[in-house]
């Protein structure tokens, strides 16, 4: 940072980045529908069409059980997948892991569009339900990542410890192994539902009649006269990240202490 | 210095673990080249050998963490080939300790009770007597994880021992702590095998610790037990030049045999001459290599100016001095031989340390050589 040049950049950089973040309360509170300085005054107009718009709740509802049930699914496939690969050597591990990992760099229009094919192919109709397979297979591989690394850093003779004094294989698993690889399950969890919960492609393509948060802000994004909700639907979303990512850092830190391990920084 | 348990004593024991022509294969990689031995109840017994004998994995089938190819491993008379490692009356202290980093050390070491039909004081009980067997009275509230490497130790020993196993397994328990600890936890340990009489089997591959600790020692190499003997007879007569070599330091002279009868070999050795050994000084296990004589360094003594001549003496000239306080090491080129040998003098009061390039006499007794051929 001793470079004026660098220093600059960086904080263009920054701005760049969070500018538009800052801008979304600023309008949100905001009395005018042209999103446009200079501003016009206070307002909680757009909050209040928030809440009482009924299309924007159904939405909201559709995208939050998707984004648990995606949370849940991709979390435990990926806790099966990351023991597996951690603690057992198995004929075409490689290739196997491979396979489950390339929906990772898979373009995703791609496989949204496969998708479609496929489930109209064999007859099942477009639902949520099918949203939440799309999500699933997109979510899984990042699932695979965080719990690789939380399975890889559990040293193998503490279960062997556990069934030496007499455990069995199950209740090894959950008295050792599960306390201390849930700082990485919350961080799966919680990676699974955000990309759950804000992916657009998947979501526009499998869930027929139905609408999730992010394919019906896309559809009101054509009225101008909504934009300013939109703000503050935006701004209640970025306090709710903020809030949750708080809650996954301060459990992730006192697993941490509680274990007595390196912090290695996590994933924020 | 703990006395050990005397070998007529020892020998009369019933057996405790017994392996029978036990194989190992790791696909193509034979770890274990049937291994037959058995130890007996009550014993310290330890394998000793270089990493990738097979020591620790000879070590885990009497756990039962690794399944055998071929073979028998009994325990107590019992046949384990069906019994999983969670229902074998052994129990085990890991290399890394394996302490539950999640659990207080009072959690640690009552973990195996959790199965224990007893009340909930009479395990508390149980763990602070453990604990207190251990040295670690009052700790059961604290963190494990916040205990150092000598106290983690004390708590894995704790953990295992609670469940009172008729087999402690111990997998180089000791080589993560530093000198002074470890040699204090030497002495810990064999007080605590002797007043409990558990059969103990530790893996090292520290010869000095096993010689220290062990009712009896096996020796491994490349999967197979090289010899099985007390540590005295261990170190005096080995039974090959690779368990000479591999246990304390062994000077080796090259040697010419001139003669063989019922009452020993006759020798030419170079540096030392003509000279006749016993047929008990003779190893065992014939390699077909160069025959050559062996001798530790403090069966030579180093002979200084004015001393009178002993019963069998050489010259040569000191090459090296390597002086340890207590004690220093020359090591001296015989006359007609080019390998330097080492040999140990005690530093007792008014004695010199002699300088590089001296010339010396030194004595030596026939009856400490051994012949390996």
């Amino acid at each position: 940072m001793k470079s004026p040049a660098l220093r600059l950049f960086s904080l263009a950089y920054l701005v760049f980045l969070y500018a538009p973040i800052v801008l979304l309360p600023v309008f949100a509170f905001n009395d005018g529908t042209i999103i446009a300085f200079p501003l016009k005054g206070f307002t909680l107009q757009w909050f209040d069409d928030l809440f009482t718009n009924v299309n924007l709740g159904h939405a909201l509802k559709n995208s939050l059980i998707i984004a648990v049930s995606t949370a849940i699914l991709a979390t435990t496939l990926g806790i099966f997948a990351a023991r597996a690969s951690t603690r057992f050597d198995f004929p075409g591990k490689a290739g196997i892991m491979g396979l489950i990992m390339l929906p990772l760099v898979l373009p995703e229009i791609i496989v949204a569009v496969s998708l479609l094919i496929v489930l109209l192919g064999i007859g099942i109709p477009l639902s949520i339900f099918t949203v939440i397979l799309g999500h699933v297979l997109a979510a899984t591989p990042y699932a695979i990542a965080v719990l690789n690394a939380a399975f890889s850093s559990l040293d193998r003779s503490l279960e062997e410890a556990a069934y030496d004094l007499g455990e069995g294989k199950i209740s090894t698993f959950r008295l050792i192994t599960l306390p201390l690889v849930l700082p990485g399950i919350v961080s799966s969890c919680l990676m699974a539902f955000t990309i759950s919960l804000d992916e657009f492609i998947i979501a526009f393509f499998l869930a027929g009649e139905q609408t999730t948060l992010p394919t019906y802000i896309f559809s009101q994004l054509r009225f101008p006269k909504q934009i300013p909700m939109i703000m503050a639907l935006g701004t209640c979303l970025v306090a709710a990240s903020i809030v949750l990512l708080t809650i996954a850092e301060y459990f992730r830190r006192r697993g941490i202490a509680r274990t007595g391990g390196k912090d290695t920084g996590g994933f924020l | 210095m703990i006395p050990k348990t005397t070998a007529s004593a020892a020998a009369t024991r019933p057996t405790m673990i017994e392996f029978r022509e036990v194989q190992k294969y790791y696909g193509d990689y034979h770890a274990l080249r049937g291994i037959t031995a058995t130890i007996r109840a009550g014993e310290f017994f330890s394998l000793l050998g270089p990493s990738g004998c097979g020591k620790t994995t000879l070590l885990r089938t009497i756990a039962g963490f690794e399944d055998i190819s071929s073979g028998a491993v009994l325990i107590d008379g019992k046949d384990m080939s069906n019994v999983p490692a969670n229902r074998r009356p052994t129990n085990m202290v890991f290399q890394s300790y394996a302490i539950f980093p999640h659990l207080s050390v009072a959690e640690n070491v009552g973990f195996g009770l959790r199965r224990d039909p007893r009340s909930k004081a009479e395990k508390a009980k149980a763990v602070e007597e453990a604990l207190e067997m251990v040295g670690l009275k009052g700790y059961g509230p604290r963190a494990a994880h916040a205990m150092s490497g000598g106290q983690r130790q004390r708590v894995a020993l704790a953990r295992a021992l609670i469940l009172k196993p008729k087999v402690l397994l111990l997998d180089e328990p000791m080589s993560a702590l530093d000198k002074k600890i470890r040699e204090q936890m030497q002495v810990e340990l064999m007080k605590l095998q002797r007043e409990l009489g558990i059969t103990f089997v530790l893996v090292t591959h520290d010869q000095e610790e096993a010689l220290i600790m062990s009712d009896r020692i096996a020796v491994m190499f490349d999967g197979e037990i090289a010899q099985l003997a007390d540590p005295e007879t261990l170190y005096r007569h080995p039974d090959s030049r690779r368990v000479a070599d591999f246990i304390g330091v062994m000077n080796f002279l090259p040697a010419t045999v001139t003669g063989e009868s019922g009452a020993g070999v006759s020798l030419d050795v170079a540096g030392l001459g003509r000279l006749d050994v016993a047929p008990d000084q003779v190893a065992a296990t014939r390699t077909g290599g160069e025959p050559a004589v062996g001798f530790r360094p403090e069966t030579l003594t180093l002979l200084y100016e004015g001393q009178p001549a002993a019963a069998h003496e050489a010259a040569g000239i000191i090459d090296e001095v390597v002086y340890y306080g207590d004690m220093t090491y020359y090591d001296v080129r015989l006359d007609g031989v080019d390998k330097p040998v080492r040999i140990s003098m005690r530093n007792v009061f008014g004695r010199p340390v002699l300088d590089v390039g001296t010339r010396t006499r030194i004595g030596w007794a026939p009856g400490a050589l051994v012949l390996f051929r």
